[in-house]
């Protein structure tokens, strides 16, 4: 007994010692992720038809999406799939795209078939955008493909229609899409489609690339690359292909992440494209219906010594609350995850390194990514789905991660602290953020390579206090889409954000914008910019609720 | 690490060990010196000299300082304290009496001879080849020895090219010479002759087991994208001789292939730690630390890169990022306009120096050389099948 209460004595030395010395700070209260998928009952995984031969696309499949389709205020996810290769065939309903309605109880509806979104005639099917095209109210889908893409309208009584022969939505024969995003480049009130192709190709094209023996997915130099694609809504259902006079025609990538924001702050949504093994793009709205492609100017082309990485997932927001949206796309294991930092609208600085993220990323292959603030602390977060390219060794399987902002300066890995499901090891492709059961903590859906998807919930339990923001546009777009806010606190933290649903690769996320309180209860103001030049100001908010803001007529 | 917190505290390069091929002429060319009939048949000296060849260099320096003092004209004394000082390992005073005594005797090949050594050694091979060049043009007798170091120094400074030109003619004469071998098969390889290299490396292998001939055939695989095979020939390689050189960077160098960007700084600084000259390993360490904006580490790595391979495009480039990255965007520009004077085909230099005019608000400049970086990766990616892993 004696012995005993000396150890505890000295331990509680050394502990008073470590407290002393260290310095540190006690850890913060920690959300965790709990995967829900498997109290529903739904047939879909991700399935990229692996039978040995490597085909070009396998390597991509299980694009998500975050959206309410049904309007009951509950987020419902829309997947992809892959195909029977080389058919280039759903010729099995195990590569059917999947609709999954939120019940609101933990478990989600399989109506995939009643909402006739199954996909029976379409090809490999990769990205997703969500996004209410004819400002009906009700959200519409977007499927890019290898093979036509798909224009999904939603009928507003559960069902859709494959709209896309009416609507004008073409691309040359063959374009492999693989990601698109819903914005409003000319802030007329109407949505506008870009799609981000990687490349000309069909089963009979592809490539085998083997050593040894072994065949491996080739590299993508092998492939050329092709112009990603404007569409301008007509209104009335019609889309014109304005490629070329745009701008975007000009210059040819392999498309992969697309993020949208307003880097100049001129009021008009620009475009940044991650290209995969190529330089990036940045265009930039000149607010005449073109674009100017600007990555150079902006330095975030190439990484920092001029190499082009394989620039996977992409997101733009505001990870610094200085008012200007920040830019991060990530890259394979051994590439440098690019984290800039926008400087005042005019160029970009290359932060990875002060931040920590080149460390932290080095072993990691990112494919889907973003910026989202899980613990609701007010600093956005990065996340990225990981897994390596192809299956070719023990490391093959990867975890995702979760790099935590610390004051906005930089991050640390807190992977590892937010659960076992979290931290589940496989192939992960496409991820959404969308709160799933509106207590205002974001939650995650992350695909991976023939496996069900995991729906990660947020256990919202570190007290944090938040607010959820629902644009409904009037002038603008009804979505919102391009809306920038700005919330102060009250007691006088300013935190920026924008509303978009495009972040990361292949997905499309919840629309809603979602802020971070951390421990404040009250807001003082949220500065609301809309599309349409409006600028709306509330006032003296509370926290923790949901918040619909409809546009105001001037 | 040690590497690393040695480049943090000091501002130059430590002095590199001895390389093995030069071991034995080092210690040879002193004592064939020491054995020249003296000019001045002074006690002291002869003394100096016995001392020197007695191996007690710290005695051999006193007294040949002390000769010097009397007799500050005096080449042979200087010139064999030079040798004494290079064989004590400190090349720098050994350089600074080779000079004097070149001073007074500029036409002496075998102090030229020596003192091309002693900035071999310190890892200064462009230094060492002119004095080695000169040696040979001025005594043919030399000519033998010359042609291999000449050659060593050309794959030091990357001019495969000429080495190969070097050496390729003597390869009937030379091929039971496994130093010869390896140089000229390091050069094959350098400079893209995959096959030649091969033939070279069967030759050294013919004879066993080699860590020299599993380097270069380990090199050859990384540049064939055969990462296993590359793995499994440098591991080997390092197992038989942990010491030799360019191994352990040649490993980084397939690490950082092969995305283990941890164990490729292992490497590096295993590398380093042999030769903290070494250009490759200081290259990379660099680049790396680069990425983590430790541009002040970084800046340190590459002028010892620089050190190596004085002018180094890539080094150069590299150092010009870090003018940029640390707010001198004018210092870049010349960095740059400077390297694509020299090199116009450098594809990410004018890609650099596209971002540089546009951040000094010269739109046309940058568009210039924007359109220039893009022609020439375009035809860089013309020219890459791409049939490889990625």
């Amino acid at each position: 007994m004696r012995r005993w209460l000396m150890f505890g004595g000295w331990w509680l030395v050394f502990s008073g010692w470590w407290l002393v010395f260290s310095g540190e700070e006690p850890e913060p209260r920690r959300p965790h992720f709990t995967d829900i998928a498997s109290k529903s009952n739904f047939a879909y995984r991700t399935d990229n038809n692996f039978t040995g031969r490597k085909y070009f696309p396998q390597t991509m499949c299980g694009g998500v999406a975050a959206f309410d389709f049904d309007n009951d205020g509950r987020m419902d996810l829309f997947f992809t799939n892959g195909a029977k290769l080389p058919e280039l065939e759903k010729t099995d309903p195990r590569f059917y795209n999947c609709l999954l309605r939120n019940r609101g109880d933990g478990t989600f509806e399989d109506v995939t078939a009643r909402a006739g979104l199954l996909g029976k005639d379409l090809g490999f099917s990769f990205g997703v955008a969500a996004g209410d095209y004819d400002n009906d109210g009700f959200e519409d889908l977007f499927v890019c493909n290898a093979g036509p893409n798909v224009l999904y309208h939603n009928n507003g009584d559960g069902t859709f229609t494959d709209v896309t022969a009416r609507s004008g939505i073409t691309k040359p024969k063959d374009v492999l899409s693989v990601a698109a995003a819903w914005f409003d480049y000319d802030n007329d009130g109407k949505l506008d489609l870009i799609v981000s192709n990687y490349t000309v190709w069909t089963p009979r094209t592809d490539k085998i690339c083997a050593a040894n023996g072994v065949e491996y997915y080739c590299h993508p130099k092998v492939y050329s690359p092709v112009a990603h694609r404007l569409y301008h809504n007509l209104g009335n259902g019609r889309f014109e292909d304005v490629t070329e006079a745009s701008g975007f025609g000009k210059e040819l990538g392999k498309g992969m992440g697309i993020a949208i924001a307003d880097f100049n702050g001129d009021g008009y949504m620009d475009v940044f494209v991650a290209n995969d093994t190529m330089r990036n793009f940045l265009f930039i709205n000149q607010k005449n219906g073109t674009f100017k492609e600007s990555a150079f100017e902006w330095g975030v082309a190439y990484d920092e010594s001029g190499n082009a990485g394989s620039s996977m997932g992409a997101d733009a927001k505001d990870y610094d609350n200085d008012g200007w949206p920040d830019l991060f796309y990530n890259n394979l294991k051994g590439e440098i995850w690019g984290l800039y930092h926008n400087l005042g609208g005019k160029s970009m600085s290359y932060v990875s390194g002060i931040s920590r993220v080149s460390r932290l990323s080095a072993r990691s292959s990112g494919w889907s990514n973003g910026f989202v603030d899980y613990n609701n602390d007010g600093w956005k977060d990065l996340y990225s789905s990981n897994g390596d390219i192809d299956n070719m060794g023990d490391i093959s399987r990867q975890r995702d991660t979760m790099f935590e902002n610390v004051d906005g300066k930089e991050f640390r890995d807190v992977s590892g602290l937010l659960g076992a499901d979290f931290n589940h090891a496989g192939f992960q492709r496409g991820s959404a953020f969308v709160d799933l059961n509106n207590d205002g903590f974001e939650d995650l859906v992350v695909t991976s390579l023939d496996e069900k998807p995991r729906i990660l919930l947020n256990s919202a339990d570190n007290g944090n206090h938040w607010l959820l923001v629902n644009t409904i546009g009037r002038r603008s777009n009804r979505d919102g889409v391009g809306v920038a806010l700005k919330l102060t606190t009250a007691s006088g933290r300013t935190l920026y954000n924008h509303v978009t649903t495009s972040d990361g690769f292949m997905s499309s996320s919840d629309k809603r914008v979602h802020f971070g309180l951390g421990p404040e209860k009250a807001i003082a103001s949220l500065e609301i910019r809309w599309p349409s030049g409006i600028v709306q100001t509330l006032k003296k908010l509370r926290a923790d609720q949901i918040l619909t803001v409809t546009e105001p007529a001037r | 690490m040690t590497i690393m917190r040695h480049l943090e505290g000091g501002q130059s390069c430590p002095q590199p060990p001895f390389r093995r091929l030069f071991l034995a002429l080092a210690l040879i060319l002193p004592a064939l010196y020491a054995q020249q009939p003296a000019a001045d048949p002074d006690a002291l000296l002869q003394h100096a000299i016995a001392l020197h060849q007695a191996g007690d260099l710290d005695g051999a320096i006193r007294a040949y300082r002390e000769y010097l003092a009397a007799q500050p004209d005096s080449v042979q004394a200087r010139s064999n304290l030079g040798a004494a000082l290079a064989r004590a390992g400190r090349y720098e005073e050994a350089i600074a009496e080779y000079d004097r005594a070149l001073s007074k005797s500029p036409e002496n090949p075998a102090l030229l001879l020596n003192l091309g050594l002693a900035y071999y050694k310190t890892g200064r091979p462009a230094e060492a080849a002119t004095r080695f060049e000169r040696a040979a043009s001025l005594a043919p007798q030399f000519k033998g020895q010359v042609t291999l170091l000449l050659a060593s120094c050309d794959n030091s400074l990357g001019k495969y090219k000429q080495a190969v030109a070097l050496l390729a003619p003597l390869e009937n004469e030379k091929s039971a010479d496994q130093a010869f071998n390896y140089i000229y098969g390091t050069a094959l390889i350098g400079d893209g002759q995959s096959a030649s290299g091969a033939a070279v490396i069967d030759r050294i292998l013919s004879a066993g087991d080699s860590a020299e001939a599993l380097l270069l055939r380990g090199t050859l695989k990384l540049r064939a994208h055969d990462h296993d095979g590359a793995l499994a020939d440098l591991e080997k390689a390092i197992a038989l001789n942990g010491r030799l050189p360019g191994a352990h960077a040649r490993l980084g160098e397939l690490l950082l292939a092969m995305r283990e960007k941890d164990g490729a700084r292992t490497a590096f600084g295993q590398e380093l730690a042999l030769d903290p000259d070494e250009f490759v390993s200081n290259l990379n360490m660099g680049v790396l630390a680069k990425q983590d904006q430790e541009y002040a580490a970084a800046r340190r790595y590459f002028e010892c890169a620089l050190k190596a391979r004085p002018n180094d495009p890539g080094v150069r480039y590299q150092m010009a990022i870090l003018d940029l990255a640390t707010g001198n965007p004018d210092q870049a520009r010349k960095a740059l306009e400077a390297l694509i004077g020299e090199s116009p085909d450098f594809a990410e230099a004018h890609a650099t120096l596209a971002t540089v005019y546009y951040r000094l608000d010269r739109s046309a400049d940058g568009d210039r050389e924007r359109a220039i970086a893009q022609k020439l990766m375009d035809q860089r990616d013309a020219a890459d099948t791409g049939v490889r892993a990625r």
